[in-house]
C-alpha cells in the first residue's frame, strides 16, 4: 500500500529568517562546497549544505598525513585548505542559484577583521545563500579560530560585529575543547547569534605503537565520527538547558536514530559529517529513513521532539 | 561512480599473506575506463572502522573484477574471512587511468608488493592490444610472489633476499631494460621508496614514467581533502583548493613522475 504523503511527519523548520525543508544537513568540511557531489547524490534533498570553511585568502592546508582512522572515528588535520573568499564569490555563489537546497556558508578567520571582511565581501554581492556558520573552533590551524572559541568576550565581540553587518542567519559553531561550552554559547546568544552549532571535532592524537610514529602531520587533529557522539549529545543537552536560541547538533551521526537522539537532547537541526566520507549519499538516505522513523513515533513533527529526552532526575 | 554490493566469487591466498578476491560488480564494471582505477571498499556494516579502504582494480573481465590485498590489519583480516557468496560494498570506479603508450613505445611495467594490482591490470591491456612489453615484479622474498620468473617472456622477478628471480630491488632490471629497449615508457606502482627511486631514475634518464601512488584516503570522492600528495606542477587544480597539493582520489592515483614529489 502506498503511503499517503499527508501522513508523513512534518520536518520543516524555521531558524532565524530561514525556512528549511528538513532538519538534516551536511557539516562543513565533509561535503566540499556543495558543487562537487558525485552524480549518485541528490543534493537538493538535503536540508542544507554547510560549505567548507572559507578564509580571506586561499589556504593550501597542512602537509600529509592529514587523516587517520581511529576506533569508531577518524582524526583529521586538513588545516582549512580552501579556495578563499574571492573565488568562492566568483565560482560558487552563481552555482547556488540553481540549487533548491539551502546553502550555509562557513567562515573562518584568524582575527575579527578577517571574519568581517569575508562577510562584507559576500554581503556586497547578490546571492541566494541562507546564512553563515562561523567557525570559531577549528583545532587545526595554529593562529586559528580556537582563540575565539575558548573566550566568551572574543566570541561576543565577533558575534556582535557580524550581527551588525547582516540580516542573514548566523550560527556560531562551538568547540568541545573548552571548559564550559555553555558560557560560549550564551555569549553567542547574548551578542545576537540566531543559533549555535555543536560540536566541532574533539582534539585527538593517534600513534602506531609498532613504528612509534604519530599518524598526523600536525601531531594533534580533530576527532570525529561515532566515537564523539556522546560528547556531542551532552554538549547539545547542556546548551539546550541554558539557551533559548536553537541548537544544531553535530557529532557522530550515522543513522536516523542518531538524528532522533540529538533532537531529544535539544537539537532543532543536525549536521552529518564523517558519515559522508563513508557514503556520499548517506545523508539523503538518513533523511528518508528519519521520515519513516518519525511516522512510527508519537511525535507529530520533528520540532515536538526537541529537548524531550527523559532524564532520571 | 556507483555504490554496489558485489557478490564474492573467490577469495584466496595467492602468496604469503597476499590475497586475491574476485567479485561480480556489473554496475561498476560498466563504468570502467581502464587500468589504474580503484575501488573504495567497505568490509563491514559496523562503524567500528568508519572508512572504506581504497584498492586498485587488478583485473576486469566482463562483470567480474578483482583486487589483490595484503593482510596487515583488522580490516584486511575481515576481508580475508569473506567467503564465496558473501557480499562487499564497493564505491567506484574511482580515480584516473594510466594513459596509453604511443606507437613505438615499449612499456616497462613495474610492480612492487601489492602495488602489483594495477600493473597486472595494465599488463592485460598490453596483452589484448598486442603491445610488446616487459614486466618487473619486486617482493621481499619468494613466498610473496605468485607469478613465475620468466625472462623469455620478459617477466622479471626480484627479491630482496635473492630467493627467487634477481636479487635486489626492481631498479636492477629496470635500469637494464631502459638501456636495452627502444623508446621505453615506465609504468609503476608500489611502496613509496620504490616509486621515489623510479621517479628519480626516470627524471635523470629522461624516460617518461607514470606512477600510481598510494595515499591514506578518507572518502575517495574529494570531500575530505585527506589524500593529498605534494605536486611539482604549477597547473592549478580546483580539487585540492590549492596548487601545492593534489588530491590523489580525483587527480590521481596515476601521475606523470615529473608532476609529483614525495614527502
Amino acid at each position: 500500500m502506498k503511503r499517503r504523503i499527508s501522513n508523513l511527519p512534518n520536518l520543516k523548520l524555521t531558524m532565524g529568517n530561514v525556512e528549511f525543508d528538513n532538519p538534516i544537513w551536511v557539516a562543513s568540511g565533509t561535503f566540499g562546497y556543495g558543487t562537487e557531489a558525485p552524480e549518485l547524490v541528490d543534493v537538493n534533498k538535503l536540508g542544507a549544505i554547510v560549505t567548507k570553511s572559507i578564509t580571506r585568502k586561499p589556504r593550501e592546508g597542512n602537509p600529509p598525513p592529514r587523516i587517520v582512522e581511529t576506533s569508531s572515528g577518524m582524526i583529521n588535520s586538513i588545516g582549512l585548505a580552501n579556495i578563499g573568499v574571492e573565488k568562492y564569490i566568483q565560482k560558487m555563489l552563481p552555482v547556488y542559484e540553481s540549487l533548491s537546497t539551502k546553502i550555509i556558508m562557513n567562515i573562518a578567520g584568524t582575527d575579527i577583521q578577517e571574519y568581517i571582511e569575508i562577510l562584507e565581501m559576500v554581503e556586497s554581492v547578490s546571492s541566494v545563500i541562507a546564512g553563515y556558520e562561523i567557525n570559531i573552533s577549528c583545532p587545526n590551524v595554529k593562529k586559528g579560530g580556537m582563540e575565539f572559541g575558548v573566550d566568551c568576550d572574543m566570541t561576543a565581540k565577533l558575534t556582535e560585529a557580524l550581527r551588525s553587518r547582516t540580516d542573514r542567519l548566523i550560527i556560531m559553531k562551538l568547540s568541545p575543547n573548552v571548559s564550559d561550552i555553555v558560557s560560549i554559547g550564551k555569549a553567542s546568544e547574548d551578542a545576537g547569534a540566531d543559533a549555535v552549532s555543536a560540536i566541532n571535532t574533539v582534539v585527538g592524537m593517534s600513534i602506531t605503537a609498532k613504528t612509534g610514529m604519530s599518524n598526523i602531520y600536525t601531531t594533534y587533529g580533530g576527532l570525529s565520527g561515532p566515537a564523539i557522539k556522546p560528547v556531542g549529545l551532552a554538549a547539545v543537552h547542556k546548551l539546550y538547558n541554558k539557551l533559548s536560541i536553537p541548537i544544531v547538533g553535530i557529532g557522530g551521526i550515522v543513522s536516523e536514530e542518531d538524528v532522533a537522539e540529538y533532537m531529544l537532547a535539544g537539537a532543532k537541526a543536525v549536521q552529518i559529517g564523517t558519515a559522508n566520507f563513508r557514503n556520499p549519499g548517506i545523508s539523503e538516505d538518513i533523511i528518508s529513513r528519519f521520515n519513516l522513523f518519525m511516522a512510527k513515533t508519537k511525535w507529530g513533527s520533528a520540532d515536538e521532539m526537541v529537548g524531550q529526552v527523559n532524564t532520571h532526575s | 561512480m556507483q555504490i554496489e554490493k558485489a557478490k564474492i566469487l573467490t577469495n584466496a591466498e595467492v602468496a604469503h599473506n597476499i590475497w586475491e578476491m574476485k567479485f561480480e560488480a556489473p554496475l561498476i564494471a560498466k563504468g570502467l575506463k581502464g587500468a589504474g582505477e580503484f575501488l573504495n571498499i567497505l568490509s563491514m556494516e559496523s562503524w567500528q572502522n568508519p572508512l572504506r579502504r581504497p584498492m586498485s582494480i587488478a583485473s576486469s573481465n566482463g562483470d567480474v573484477l578483482s583486487i589483490i590485498y595484503k593482510i596487515f590489519g583488522e580490516v584486511t583480516t575481515i576481508l580475508s574471512n569473506k567467503r564465496t557468496g558473501d557480499y562487499i560494498e564497493l564505491l567506484g570506479p574511482l580515480g584516473n587511468t594510466f594513459t596509453h603508450w604511443q606507437n613505438g613505445h615499449h612499456p616497462i611495467l613495474v610492480g612492487g608488493g601489492v602495488g602489483l594490482a594495477p600493473i597486472l591490470n595494465l599488463q592485460s591491456e598490453c596483452k589484448s592490444a598486442k603491445i610488446e612489453h616487459s614486466i618487473i615484479i619486486g617482493a621481499r622474498s619468494s613466498n610473496e610472489h605468485f607469478i613465475d620468473h620468466n625472462p623469455d617472456q620478459q617477466i622479471y622477478l626480484t627479491t630482496d633476499d635473492g630467493t627467487t628471480g634477481e636479487s635486489g630491488t626492481v631498479m636492477g632490471p629496470l635500469e637494464r631494460l631502459v638501456k636495452e629497449k627502444a623508446n621505453p615508457y615506465i609504468y609503476a606502482c608500489g611502496p613509496e621508496p620504490m616509486l621515489e627511486a623510479v621517479r628519480d631514475f626516470s627524471l635523470a634518464q629522461n624516460v617518461p614514467a607514470q606512477l600510481s601512488v598510494e595515499s591514506y584516503m578518507g572518502c575517495g570522492v574529494g570531500f575530505c581533502q585527506g589524500c593529498v600528495i605534494p605536486r611539482d606542477s604549477s597547473q592549478i587544480q580546483d580539487h585540492s583548493y590549492h596548487h601545492k597539493y593534489s588530491l590523489v582520489c580525483l587527480d590521481g592515483p596515476v601521475y606523470e613522475a615529473k608532476d609529483i614529489q614525495f614527502a
